[in-house]
């Protein structure tokens, strides 16, 4: 996509000010609350997308900002206007459906300018602004086409000229990318991230793909069972989880638990125990003090693996190799410390002809090891 | 010597090969059997109208058309009839799209109280309407009294009134069946992209219903135009083609003018049979199907809201109206002219003689029809050979005829030898069996396109022939198809009259008819008495139905034919 011609509605007059604000927002089905309290702020030009399992209330949330479910209480602000009140036809919001939603009885042009004929605009500026629109998803060709004439691929890039077409303040994508194969979804997330950062058009993402939406994303709002569960850049959610459970929803994790047993002030070096001895680890966490019980949050990747276990450097922990599953650019690796399992990530793998045949091997716990303080 | 060997060797196997080719064709000798069936009772029967109305004394003549054509009375009946059907047709989308639309688009807690009563006259034979128009608005009816009026109901506008109300339930089906549909994701598209309620409804719904709607719309014609109960018992002086062809035979005798009268009332039909199911098959508009989910209510401006709750409101209130007084009716011997509450209506012998003469015809009816309909089903979708879309088109346009020309060409066709079948209980069935066999078709195709050939090849590869195959996996499978079509059948059958009322011999008088000369004659006590039981009848097969679709997913597919 290029965006040759297209400005945004938000370019040049960038200000302090969120776009959005959700305020305690509450919705109930009947006596079932699917929203219990969530507030956010989008910035500007911001991506931020709402990941969680299915049923987590991120489409619901979706569907509150667009008007077409009303919010039990709480506030909706846009641009520093309150518009719990208005419905979808009047906000300046956009929604990009999972389905896509195209008009099947128009063909792609109509479909792009109906938002722009419904708002009355003089027949040549619609012409101008569709070819604009198309041009911009690089379908300019496919102006006639009816939709069934279309590709997976081309039907999202219409559902997202169509719902740029009016330059909306917030974009609304309910998980736009769900209906393509895997490689189309990932040239298409990164055109659609492309196109976002250059019009610089606020955007709410929905998803239920983590890694979608951390490659994506400038902020992810994890959610779960109704409530935010975390608010932070992808990199934040990945290595500072803030619980266990958005530690195992944005990969893999191996948990360990310890207890601090001293701390060093000026160069953070702690050391945790464990059952398997003594961890040590270069502190990154404020909040963390001598004597708490703590889950150490092991990422498959960060752990070395090598053959064979002297077994007495610190933080190398002798196992047995269970599987070691080779797959090119990755092994995996299952190895069994104690009556544990650990999944260990074994990138470039060298020695996999060794490793195959292997049965004890030496794992290196990092430390630079993210830790969650346990609930007494 | 070579050949001698030969045919003994021919003679040692003849046995085992007639069993091959038995197993290797058995369909296609069903088919032909089955297609035989067809050709005697259905394509017949039809053939028999044509020719009589094509046959005078002297050989071929087109007098009898020419008669038609030239005498203003008929041509009056052809014009009253298509005007009917266009009106009827009308009124009846309008209203079934409105009620459709507060059903599925509308405030939550209207949606189940309105489909409920839209979907009550599914229970009430047609002429149900008629008798209660007549109970309220008749020379002695409840209302004409109370206010004396001097209007008068017999005649174009009370058929038209009586007739809406019956088709309310088929349009509201199928129009609420393309509604639901409809990714709801698209009006909130348009909705989205600023359309005002009004803007989606004439940008985006009604575009792409027109094509459901313009099925639905033909079909209401088709059933209007045929339907005999309302326009006989309220059309008073005037003519239309269903019941001028009853009194051309019954009044008359005049086989060769109720011949043409429906022979003219076929080829609306025929055409519009043809247009629906292979001009328009097929033809919708596809989306990429999300999660099917109900539309949430919008909010929807006055505008569209006021005249949509009035028309859902006062269509829905007639019906109601219509039932609740013929359930008062059934209690009093004339509502409005006697004042006792009795149960005489309900005890009466001819009218539980005639009940019971219908339980009689119908289950012989559905017993054979779902037996038929599960067998032209497998042949259709499994059977390979020429002619196949043949079969399955005359198996399925026994619906859409007229029943009025059924029941002349049963009349003409079996009154006399070699087959002599009128007087008896077999006449009455075969014809209702052959007029409603799209209903078991139907149920045995969707049953059928659910299960995989695999099945069957799984145990042809296990060994088993062909008749153990079907009797131990395709029968067990049909099973809830046949009890299906068993139901179906037999409810449509009691309540059915176009055809019968040409057939029935005195003294076998059947629920249906009866309560047709009741109506007719004013007794609207006992026709009320008479109907209440076979609406009775028809929920309690309804409320057994429903238990099995629920129990073998047989559901959507199964309203979906209960719409047709």
């Amino acid at each position: 996509m290029t965006t040759k011609g297209v400005t945004g509605d938000m370019e040049g007059k960038e200000n302090g000010k969120p776009m959005l604000i959700l305020k305690d927002i509450h919705k109930f089905y009947g006596a079932n609350e699917v929203l219990k309290g969530v507030s956010l702020e989008v910035k500007r030009g911001e991506l931020v997308t709402f990941v969680g399992p299915s049923g987590c209330g991120k489409t619901t949330l979706l569907r509150l900002i667009g008007g077409f479910t009303d919010i039990s209480s709480g506030d909706i602000i846009l641009d520093g206007q309150r518009i719990n009140d208005l419905p979808p036809n009047l906000r300046d919001t956009r929604i990009c459906f999972q389905n896509y939603a195209l008009f099947p009885h128009m063909t792609v042009a109509e479909n792009v300018g109906y938002g722009l004929k419904i708002n009355k605009w003089p027949k040549e500026r619609i012409v101008s602004r569709v070819n604009e629109l198309l041009e911009m998803v690089e379908l300019e060709a496919f102006g006639d086409r009816m939709i069934d004439k279309l590709s997976g691929g081309q039907q999202q890039r219409v559902a997202f000229a169509r719902a740029l077409s009016l330059e909306p303040k917030v974009l609304l994508l309910d998980e736009p990318l769900s209906n393509l194969d895997a490689n189309l979804r990932l040239v298409m997330r990164e055109e659609i991230r492309k196109l976002q950062e250059r019009l610089h058009i606020t955007t709410v993402f929905v998803t239920h793909d983590q890694f979608e939406a951390m490659a994506i994303s400038d902020r992810l709002v994890v959610m779960k069972d109704g409530r935010i569960e975390q608010v932070g850049s992808p990199i934040e959610i990945y290595e500072k989880p803030a619980n266990e459970f958005i530690a195992a929803f944005v990969g893999y994790v191996n948990f360990m638990e310890g207890r601090i047993a001293s701390i060093d002030e000026k160069t953070r070096d702690t050391v945790i125990d464990t059952e398997y001895g003594k961890i040590g680890i270069t502190l990154q966490q404020d909040d963390i003090n001598p004597g708490d019980d703590v889950l150490m949050v092991i990422r498959p990747e960060s752990v070395n693996i090598s053959l064979n276990c002297e077994g007495s450097r610190q933080n190398v922990l002798c196992g047995r190799l269970k599987s070691y599953m080779y797959a090119g650019s990755i092994a995996k690796c299952t190895v069994t410390i104690g009556d544990r399992t650990m999944i260990i990530d074994q990138y470039n793998p060298r020695d996999a002809q060794h490793f195959k045949h292997a049965e004890k091997v030496e794992v290196e716990i990092p430390r630079s090891v993210h830790l969650l303080k346990k609930k007494k | 010597m070579a050949t001698a060997e030969l045919s003994v060797k021919l003679q040692s196997s003849s046995g085992s090969k007639i069993k091959d080719f038995l197993n290797a064709n058995m369909v296609n000798i069903l088919a032909a059997f089955l297609f035989l069936l067809l050709a005697f009772f259905l394509l017949y029967p039809i053939a028999a109208v044509l020719i009589k109305s094509l046959r005078g004394p002297s050989g071929f003549t087109l007098q009898y058309y020419q008669n038609f054509f030239s005498k203003n009375y008929y041509y009056q009946s052809l014009i009253n009839t298509l005007l009917l059907g266009a009106i009827n047709t009308a009124v009846c989308l309008v209203i079934g799209f409105c009620l459709a639309y507060m059903t599925t688009r509308g405030p939550w807690i209207l949606r189940k109280p309105l489909k409920i009563i839209s979907l009550i006259p599914l229970i009430a034979p047609p002429y149900l309407f008629a008798l209660s128009l007549i109970i309220l608005f008749g020379r002695n009816g409840l209302v004409t009294r109370a206010l004396d009026l001097h209007w008068e109901l017999y005649g174009f506008g009370g058929v038209v009134i009586s007739q809406t109300l019956a088709f309310i339930p088929l349009a509201y089906m199928m129009i609420e069946s393309t509604l639901m549909s409809l990714n709801p994701n698209l009006e909130e598209s348009a909705y989205d992209m600023g359309a005002s309620e009004a803007t989606i409804l004439r940008t985006i719904t009604i575009p792409l219903l027109a094509p459901g709607l313009l099925k639905a719309a033909l079909l209401i014609f088709v059933m209007t135009i045929a339907e005999f109960g309302n326009a006989a018992i309220l059309g008073g002086r005037t003519p239309f083609l269903a019941p001028d062809t009853y009194t051309m035979i019954t009044g008359e005798s005049d086989f060769n003018m109720g011949s043409v009268l429906s022979v003219v009332l076929i080829a609306p039909c025929i055409l519009i049979f043809f247009i629906h199911n292979y001009l328009l098959e097929g033809k919708k508009f596809t989306t990429i199907g999300g999660k099917p989910v109900a539309s949430e209510p919008r909010k929807i401006t006055p505008l569209i809201k006021v005249p949509f709750v009035i028309i859902t409101t006062v269509a829905a209130g007639a019906i109601f109206v219509c039932f609740a007084v013929v359930f008062v009716a059934s209690f009093y011997k004339i509502l409005g002219v006697t004042h006792n509450i009795v149960l005489s209506n309900y005890l009466d012998f001819t009218s539980n003689q005639a009940i019971y003469n219908s339980i009689r015809v119908s289950f012989v009816a559905a017993v054979i029809g779902a037996v038929i309909g599960v067998l032209l089903a497998y042949v259709i979708v499994r059977g390979k050979f020429f002619g196949r879309n043949f079969i399955e088109m005359v198996s399925l346009s026994g619906f859409a005829l007229p029943g009025t020309v059924l029941g002349i060409g049963y009349l003409l066709a079996f009154s006399a030898p070699p087959l002599k079948l009128t007087g008896g209980i077999m006449i009455l069935a075969l014809n209702c069996v052959f007029r409603f066999l799209a209903v078991g078709v139907e149920a045995g195709i969707s049953k059928l396109h659910q299960i995989h050939i695999e099945i069957e090849e799984a145990s042809a590869d296990l060994g088993a022939s062909f008749l153990t195959t079907f009797y131990r996996i395709v029968l067990p499978i049909m099973f809830p198809a046949f009890i299906a079509g068993f139901l179906y059948t037999f409810m449509t059958a009691i309540v059915s009259l176009s055809a019968v009322v040409f057939l029935v011999s005195p003294g076998f008088e059947l629920a249906a008819v009866m309560i047709f000369d009741k109506a007719v004659y004013g007794e609207v006590g006992l026709a009320s008495a008479t109907t209440m039981k076979l609406v009775l009848i028809v929920v309690i097969c309804m409320m057994i139905l429903n238990y099995i679709s629920n129990k073998t997913r047989l559901g959507s597919s199964m309203k979906k034919t209960a719409a047709v």
